[in-house]
């Protein structure tokens, strides 16, 4: 809209003319100033001194630490079970954004708003109430335990703790990107001859493709991180259920703070490569859909 | 052209029965995972009775986790409300080099498992942590106390603000600001008679974001409070302690107020969004 | 193929878009719906090409009623106004489209497919760019890869919704002059809706004025605008001085002169007469006074940049506009503040509105 949505972007062509483009707004200076002062303080140096200690810890015992067998098999289930639930949340979610933004019916404001509850009900909250749901004992474990499986305190109960918890990223993702969809694209589709499910596999989803891969890229990211929710329905049991956010609480109620540290270390490195990957993601959508 | 929200069936579109269909499973999937957990926190915190309810929530500790809570998100709320406002002034009204590396940096807290921001100041801070032997000395306790607990919330609440109002504040643009610059003001009531109006009812979601992160943070809390009953407990905290020592009525009572407080949450967030869409609007896409 | 249209009714709520249309449109022609926008005239282009259901009414194409048939079987190639390309596709694979969506005993088989697709990117000239993607092109060339697209599928009809309102005046210019010919070579039963009057007279065989619903008149280009049907089809097909007169005894009478009229002169009492700012002769004011039946003005100002020339006058209190060519200005040697005397070629009359 205003010429400043476009100037706004990242590279600015502003080569060869300092660091601050000329302006005669004031306040840059402050403003700049304490937003690099509290970033450095809260997040960039207690980060960095992380990497430091995990970095006194040596190449060795670093690699000792990380491939010992419980540890792999801790990132093997959070990684495993966090993508799992991204993919069946991009199913879910996706069918939710659609109706939510395609169609109108009674209750539709009501479950817009409840799509947030994962962002808004905290995360101790939701673990214990699913675990209420889905334990042996549960409204839905005990009908799973007549079948004959265990939900809570298997995998399964960690996917279905990081369903909940995704489930937003991919709905608030690919929503406005539904929205902002051209009728009049559909409408060409159907005039060239193609059927509804050909509309929607050959145009509308390569057009949602990219916003979809971000918002299951975020709810991956966050699966594997997430702590609160999965450690009452995991049931911790070591080489099975147990997740890396609870390995490193364990190694330091263990006072093992080289171990919690290598651990959370390697796990960030993991998270930062997946946040390349996003933004690397975005760009290409940006890029590709450049009107 | 004026399209009519009460038309007869498009002439393009999914069939009624697709429609019904679609809407049908979308409903169940969100009952089953949204509504279902919902209505255990409520049905368990009364399992047994009204009585019980209120004798967990009238708890002492489970009073001075309320208490606690509420100082933690009025110290950590504001702290992140005054940085979100200095870095969204500073990323969406000037050109300067390196900002979408300032950009990503800011929202580093988000993919940062929680578990992660509470260890790195217990590294830090903690009695064998590389600041530690020295705070014991000067007698300041932070790791296993109460500024541990804001420490951790901070991180962990830190890109809320700044996330909602920089695409806002770059949408509106620098007219309006260099418009009152060239009309005389000073940059202090150029932002507060022209950028504030503008920004406010972003600012309020933003906050409110920012404010229920802040109340229920579990996984970042859990690593730097040691968990001291009466002392470092939060409620999120007290939940898990109540749980774990099998008061399951008590713990889901502190739940359900927390449940509560996430519904007030998304009832307010609802209604902002749908009062001040326009005001709000960059933030959302 | 021949379209016939019948008592077609559209409401949008409260407002109604079409009210009661009926049109044939004849086979192999190049029909304009003309009129400003709320008219219905993108509302009937849209229900033509299944896009939207009317209300009431039927749309037949060669004698059959089209109300069971959805927009992909019509066999209609709908070019929008905003082109509505496939961002994701390239111009080749948006071409291509209608092709490789047909059920599998009609699809063409890809090597087909790939010969027809050249051979509409060669028509419309951007074989060049077939492996570019929309957002990559000009807004003239994503109209004429719109264009290929629609006629991929070997359309019987042609729908063009303001296919030139997007672009700017000279590409305008260019795709008007390049699509009639392309029509020419096709002959395919082409409809386009414009609200610029000017492209409607230029391309179309003939043109369908439109207004708050209702077709207003329908007629060849010179029909249209030598005898518009009414003051508002006067009015919208191009510039025009409307001056205050009355109608006295069967004559019409601008300032007591008698003005001469083309087609009826209407009810007695005050009445609007039409002219065209080029059917206003102007002519040197003699020394002694002005000859009977003409009128005198002053001029206020003088646009002289462009093939014709434009004159405002003041004749005798009211802004009138004439045109004239260049060489025509110098002979009278008009100038700001100099007299001369007006007069009419045609002018049409229509009662004053209360």
């Amino acid at each position: 809209m205003t010429a400043a949505a476009s100037t706004s972007g990242s590279a600015a062509p502003r080569r060869g003319r300092g660091f601050l483009a000329p302006t005669i707004l004031p306040g840059f200076g402050t403003a700049f100033g304490f937003t690099l002062f509290y970033l450095c303080l809260i997040v960039l140096i207690p980060l960095g001194h992380m990497v430091l200690v995990a970095a006194g810890v040596g190449w060795t015992k670093f690699w000792a630490i990380t491939l010992a067998p419980r540890v792999l098999h801790a990132f093997y289930i959070s990684f495993g079970c966090a993508l799992v639930a991204a993919l069946v949340n991009a199913v879910f979610g996706l069918i939710v954004a659609w109706v939510l933004v395609r169609y109108r019916f009674p209750g539709r404001r009501i479950i817009d708003a409840m799509v947030d509850l994962p962002f808004a009900l905290p995360t101790s909250v939701a673990g214990i109430a699913l675990t209420a749901i889905y334990a042996p004992n549960g409204w839905v474990g005990a009908f799973a335990k007549a079948a004959g499986f265990k939900i809570a305190f298997t995998p399964i109960g960690i996917v279905i703790a990081l369903v909940f918890v995704g489930l937003p990223f991919i709905v608030r993702t690919v929503e406005p990107v539904l929205q902002d969809l051209d009728a009049e694209v559909e409408e060409a589709a159907a005039s060239l001859g193609a059927t509804r499910w050909q509309t929607f596999t050959k145009v509308l989803l390569p057009a949602i493709l990219p916003a979809l891969l971000t918002g299951i890229a975020l709810a991956f990211a966050r699966g594997v991180g997430e702590y609160g929710s999965v450690i009452f329905i995991a049931g911790n049991i070591p080489a099975v259920s147990e997740i890396v956010p609870l390995l490193i609480v364990a190694r330091l109620e263990q006072y093992d703070y080289a171990g919690a540290t290598v651990i959370a270390t390697a796990m960030l490195g993991l998270s930062f490569l997946m946040l390349l990957g996003i933004n690397f993601l975005q760009r290409w959508t940006r890029s590709r859909h450049a009107r | 052209m004026p399209a009519d929200p009460h038309s007869r069936r498009p002439a393009v579109g999914e069939g009624p029965l697709t429609r019904v269909a679609l809407i049908g499973l979308a409903i169940l999937f969100l009952a089953a995972f949204l509504a279902l957990p919902l209505a255990a926190v409520f049905s368990q915190a009364l399992a047994k009775g009204v009585g019980a309810f209120m004798k967990g929530l009238t708890d002492p500790d489970a009073l001075q986790a309320v208490k606690l809570t509420l100082t933690v998100a009025l110290i950590a709320v504001p702290l992140n409300l005054v940085f979100g406002v200095a870095a969204s002034w500073a990323i969406a009204k000037f050109q300067f080099q390196g900002k979408s590396l300032l950009l990503a940096l800011i929202d580093l807290p988000f993919s940062v498992s929680p578990v992660i921001s509470g260890l790195v100041y217990v590294l830090l801070f903690g009695l064998h942590g590389s600041l530690g032997p020295w705070l014991r000395d000067q007698g300041v306790q932070i790791i296993f106390a109460v500024p541990g607990v804001v420490l951790a919330t901070v991180f962990v609440t830190f890109p809320f603000v700044a996330r909602e109002l920089i695409p806002l504040m770059q949408e509106q643009g620098v007219e309006d600001e260099e418009a009152a610059i060239v009309l005389g003001a000073s940059g202090w009531q150029t932002f507060r008679l022209v950028t504030l109006p503008n920004i406010r009812w972003g600012l309020l979601y933003g906050v409110l974001l920012c404010n229920a992160r802040a109340m229920g943070e579990f996984g970042a809390v859990s690593v730097v409070s040691g968990h001291i009953r009466g002392k470092t407990n939060t409620m999120p905290l007290h939940v898990e302690i109540l749980y774990n020592e099998y008061n399951f009525v008590a713990a889901f009572a502190v739940a359900s107020l927390l449940a509560l407080l996430a519904l007030v949450t998304l009832a307010a967030k609802a209604a902002l969004e749908w009062r001040f869409a326009d005001q709000i609007a960059a933030a959302k896409r | 193929m021949a379209i016939e249209i019948r008592n077609v009714e559209k409401t949008f709520g409260a407002f109604t878009a079409l009210g009661g249309v009926s049109l044939d449109v004849r086979s192999g022609e190049l029909l304009a719906l003309l009129g400003p926008s709320g008219s219905g005239k993108t509302t009937l282009l849209r229900i033509i090409a299944g896009l939207d259901h009317a209300d009431a009414g039927e749309v037949s194409f060669d004698g059959q009623d089209t109300r069971d048939r959805a927009a992909r079987d019509r066999q209609v190639g709908f070019v929008f106004q905003h082109y509505a390309l496939f961002r994701h596709m390239t111009v080749f694979d948006n071409v291509a489209f209608g092709l490789r969506v047909k059920r599998k005993a009609e699809r063409p088989a890809e090597m087909d497919i790939r010969r027809r697709v050249d051979q509409l990117l060669t028509m419309v000239q951007l074989s060049h760019l077939a492996t570019r993607y929309p957002s990559q092109l000009s807004g003239g060339q994503r109209q004429r890869v719109a264009l290929a697209r629609a006629l991929a599928i070997e359309p019987k009809v042609l729908l063009l919704d303001e296919p030139f309102g997007a672009l700017d005046a000279k590409v305008r210019k260019d795709l008007r002059k390049w699509l009639r010919h392309l029509h020419d070579d096709m002959n395919i039963t082409s409809i386009f809706v414009t609200h610029d009057q000017e492209e409607a007279l230029e391309l179309a065989d003939r043109v369908v004025v439109m207004n708050h619903g209702q077709i207003i008149q329908v007629g060849t280009p010179t029909e249209v605008y030598d005898t518009p049907a009414d003051s508002f089809v006067f009015d919208f097909l191009g510039g025009v001085n409307r001056l205050n007169g009355v109608v006295d005894r069967g004559v019409a009478r601008l300032d007591g002169h008698p003005v001469r009229v083309d087609g009826e002169v209407g009810a007695e009492g005050p009445a609007l007469i039409y002219v065209r700012p080029h059917q206003v002769e102007l002519g040197v004011a003699p020394a002694d006074g002005v000859p009977e039946g003409k009128w005198s003005a002053r001029v206020s100002m003088v646009h002289a940049a462009g093939p014709v020339a434009r004159v405002e006058l003041d004749l005798a209190g009211r802004a009138l506009e004439a045109q004239l060519s260049r060489d025509r200005l110098s002979d009278l040697a008009l100038e700001v503040g100099s007299w001369c005397t007006v007069d009419f070629r045609h002018a049409r009359v229509f009662p004053a509105k209360a």
